[in-house]
């Protein structure tokens, strides 16, 4: 607080100016946020500067509602929040319980010195309750302070992220009491009943179907981006259900960075604990490119590809997205994020998921079968159009998926769980540690070529396959890839075999292709 | 036809919404350039058999053919003959097929490309479903290499599917076979469907394309069964090859029992959507289609046909497991995973015997399902 007595023109007059640290969330990431507040004699009036967003703006009206709920004083003066740096856009309702507590102190209602150190985030209700926000972690993340006052329900989840000392406070009330020295800060809530771990299906519920679980388990061990085309019924999002199980748990930075994503996108997290899960997200068809790609305003806030960082994005029924929907896909698959600019601002959002995708062969489901499908040229040909060749083409895995015979559902032997393959796949993800990359997917095409060396069958097989036809120049490199996931996966070492080839060879059909019968 | 006319009866063929009985009512009324000029002036309308075949927008047909007659230019339209190397037959040229003289719904006009002659008995028709598997567009392509180096004319629509599996059989033979012989449903100038431009050109220039339709007629839904009934007016016996339970193959059926021309139907299995109607057909007494010898037999033709073995084959060694994979293949189209299950293999094992039959060309994989070829 600086109090200036001057006395130019006879007549003293009170300038009182008191900051406090707080956080805004753009994209994924923390924005620090300094609250100054301002109050001075003049005609009572309260103004927010420094780029506030609606929802920021309209803290005027909590924060003077929550004064007076809460048994303080409104200031009968003019009053001026600025939210520094004035230049970047400040977006929800996280900083009301910041300029409150600047407020307070500001008009004296609270000593200077309880400032010192202390961050808030939280947005206050008109009763004084104090309440947590979309995009808390993030916002947190990137305060330094040491105490830092939240609402009590995310104390928990904040101490997580945070290193600083947490003041879980209930009301706007028992801050300022604390901050007065007239009570204690309220204790932490007691710690909440760790929540069920989540149940991810198992694999060994699958029946039949041992293509397309061979194919998981090599999506997952080499983060190979997989398309399954098969009629309703095939089972296909079952199987994909079951992928994030077998894909390795998330490393700490991982999981706090998941946690970050989630939060600024307002989703439900645990409160007990950085879940390890992999993150499995399966968007509807009607989705919106924004909600998809991210950039929502006001914050721009994550989609469905930045939530499925480090985890899984399953796209049902592929075909009935808008292709420019689709398309929009292609940079966050190459780069593994997304840049999102707007007027406002621009932002780097994460986008590195393994990609599942799901369809019909065409509109009656059948086409895959000779002899069965009623549709007609050129029904199936419009339906083959929406997926655009460069999307198809990332892809790797390209299974066709078909439905069961009955008699296997009931008397098949259960395959092989989750948990084991889970091992496998780990297993797999070693030998591609050794090759400095977390997965093959990521391994340059410059690499690969030293990185699997063929023996003669291998080679004499793709020879063929080239020669007839039924494999490019292009799916070649992707074939060797392939290849190299199913050899760490079986423990063999290099060169690749005949084996690996062919079955490489088998996972990866020319879906939509239609049977050139004439 | 010659001359003038050939203009003038196209040009009548041409008028919106006439199909093979309101031309031959136009036709009846006398030579076609007059006739043709009475559509002109509007001066046609009440003569009786014409008023039977107009029906009850009678007056809206005769407006219309007038306002299209007044816009067309028939001389053009014979020098149009003479530029695309097509020929107009009627009944009362010498080159009119003899089997459509003795026709109860004979063509009037029919447009020919290529070389006429090729039309002649003994012929076989081999017709069948445009989206038709494997198994059927091999039996076709078989039978029209076999009935082609016999001597038989091969009659067909020039469809996708079946019909180009036929006609390509009998290109297989080149010179040594009788020629091909395609009745199709649009103009001669008009591909139709233009996947099968090549074959079309194809069966032109080694055979004869026959159409009903004048050139610049497009394909429209009701010419192909008028089309059907020409290929089995032509055909000595009609082999079905593959058809669904409703399939448009089985309108040819009709028009051949009709004629009291022999059916027949290339037996399929009992599951298979894509030969229900054939099945059913051998259920309904038709004789079943087993090979080329017996539809020789029944021509009475006598030829030396390779014993039913099509090419022969040359002893490629296999593996075990090759020839386990090929033996499961032999009941129809398999999944991989069914083929993984009945084989018994790993699936490494398989994708490397299935990826090298595949590349041999034995096997063909199209969506999740295997067939064998050939």
């Amino acid at each position: 607080m600086v109090v200036d007595a001057s006395a130019d023109d006879g007549e003293a007059r009170l300038v009182v100016f008191t900051t406090i640290s707080s956080a805004t969330v753009l994209g994924v990431e923390g924005q620090p946020v300094t609250v100054e507040a301002h109050v001075s004699s003049g005609l009572p009036g309260f103004s927010i500067v420094g780029l506030p967003d609606t929802a920021c703006r309209e803290a005027r009206d909590r924060v003077r509602a929550a004064l007076l709920s809460s048994g303080c004083q409104w200031p009968q003066k003019r009053v001026t929040v600025n939210l520094a740096p004035s230049g970047v856009r400040k977006v929800g309702s996280g900083l009301d319980l910041a300029i409150a507590l600047a407020l307070l102190v500001a008009d004296d209602q609270l000593g200077v010195e309880c400032l010192d150190g202390l961050a808030a985030v939280g947005e206050l209700g008109l009763d004084g309750t104090v309440r947590g926000v979309p995009g808390i972690v993030p916002a947190v993340d990137a305060i330094t302070a040491d105490e830092l006052v939240v609402a009590r329900d995310v104390a928990h989840l904040v101490g997580l992220v945070t290193d600083a000392k947490v003041r879980a406070v209930a009301t706007l009330h028992e801050a300022v009491a604390a901050l007065a020295g007239e009570d204690p800060w309220p204790p932490l809530p007691p710690r909440p009943d760790p929540d069920p771990p989540t149940r991810v299906p198992d694999l060994a519920d699958v029946r039949g179907q041992h293509a397309a679980r061979r194919a998981l388990e090599i999506a997952a061990a080499g983060g190979h981006h997989l398309l399954m085309v098969g009629p309703p019924g095939a089972g296909k999002t079952m199987l994909a259900r079951r992928l994030p199980g077998l894909l390795p748990r998330l490393d700490p930075a991982q999981s706090l960075a998941v946690t970050k994503i989630h939060s600024a996108a307002g989703l439900s997290l645990p409160s007990d604990r950085l879940s390890a899960d992999p993150p499995f997200r399966d968007p509807h068809h009607s989705t919106t490119m924004v909600a998809l790609i991210g950039g929502g305003a006001p914050t721009l806030r994550p989609g469905e590809v930045s939530c499925a960082t480090h985890g899984v994005l399953f796209l049902d029924e592929l075909g009935e997205f808008p292709p420019h929907v689709l398309d929009a896909l292609r940079q966050p698959l190459e780069q593994g994020s997304i840049r999102i600019s707007r007027a406002a601002a621009s932002v780097v959002l994460p986008a590195h998921f393994l990609l599942v995708a799901a369809m019909n062969p065409c509109p009656c489901g059948e086409a895959n079968r000779p002899g069965y499908c009623r549709c007609s040229d050129r029904e199936r040909a419009r339906y083959r159009r929406r997926l655009s060749g460069p999307l198809l083409d990332r892809f790797d895995l390209r299974i066709d998926v078909t439905r069961p015979d009955t008699n296997r559902l009931l008397g098949g032997e259960p395959g092989a769980s989750t948990a084991t393959v889970a091992a496998r796949v780990a297993a797999a993800r070693a030998r591609a540690a050794g090759r400095g990359v977390r997965c093959n997917a990521e391994l340059a095409d410059a690499r690969l070529e030293a990185a699997t060396p063929l023996d003669a069958g291998a080679t004499a097989l793709l020879d063929t396959a080239l020669r007839v036809g039924s494999l490019t120049a292009r799916g070649l490199t992707r074939v060797r890839r392939l290849a190299l996931t199913i050899a760490d996966l079986a423990g063999t070492e290099a060169p690749l075999t005949a084996e690996h080839v062919g079955m490489a060879l088998a996972l990866r059909s020319e879906p939509l292709t239609r049977s050139e019968a004439a | 036809m010659r001359g003038a006319d050939v203009g003038f009866a196209t040009a009548l063929a041409s008028l919106p919404k006439v199909g093979p009985a309101r031309l031959a009512r136009l036709l009846d009324l006398g030579e076609p350039g007059e006739v043709f000029e009475r559509v002109c002036t509007g001066a046609l309308g009440d003569e009786p058999g014409l008023v039977e075949a107009l029906g009850a927008s009678r007056a809206d047909l005769l407006a219309s053919w007038r306002h299209h007659a007044r816009a067309m230019d028939p001389e053009g339209l014979g020098r149009l003959h003479h530029d695309l190397g097509i020929r107009l037959l009627c009944a009362a040229d010498a080159a009119y097929p003899d089997a459509f003289r003795t026709d109860p719904e004979p063509p009037r006009l029919l447009w020919v490309a290529g070389d006429i002659g090729a039309v002649r008995s003994p012929a076989v028709a081999i017709v069948g479903a445009r989206r038709c598997t494997r198994y059927g567009h091999d039996v076709a392509r078989r039978f029209g290499r076999e009935l082609a180096s016999a001597g038989v004319t091969v009659v067909s629509g020039l469809a996708l599917g079946i019909d180009a599996a036929a006609h390509a059989g009998v290109l297989d033979v080149e010179e040594a076979g009788a020629p091909p012989v395609g009745v199709v449903g649009t103009g001669l100038d008009v591909v139709y469907p233009r996947r099968n431009a090549g074959l079309w050109h194809s069966v032109a220039q080694c055979g004869v394309l026959l159409s009903e339709a004048p050139p610049g007629a497009s394909a429209e839904p009701w010419r192909f069964p008028a089309r059907n009934r020409l290929i089995a007016a032509l055909a000595d016996i009609v082999v079905v090859v593959e058809s669904t339970e409703r399939g448009g193959s089985l309108y040819t059926v009709d028009e051949a029992m009709a004629r009291d021309v022999e059916v027949r139907a290339v037996p399929g299995p009992v599951n298979a959507p894509s030969s229900a109607g054939t099945n059913r057909l051998l259920a309904d007494g038709a004789a079943p289609a087993l090979g080329t010898g017996e539809l020789l037999e029944s021509l009475g033709v006598v030829a030396d046909v390779p014993g039913g073995a099509g090419r022969a084959e040359q002893p490629v060694y296999r593996d075990p497991d090759e020839v386990e994979v090929l033996d499961i293949l032999t009941t129809g189209s398999v999944t991989f995973d069914e083929l993984a299950e009945r084989s018994g293999l790993g699936l490494e094992r398989l994708g490397l015997v299935t990826a090298r039959l595949q590349a041999e060309g034995v096997v063909q994989r199209s969506g999740g399902w295997y067939e064998r070829r050939g």
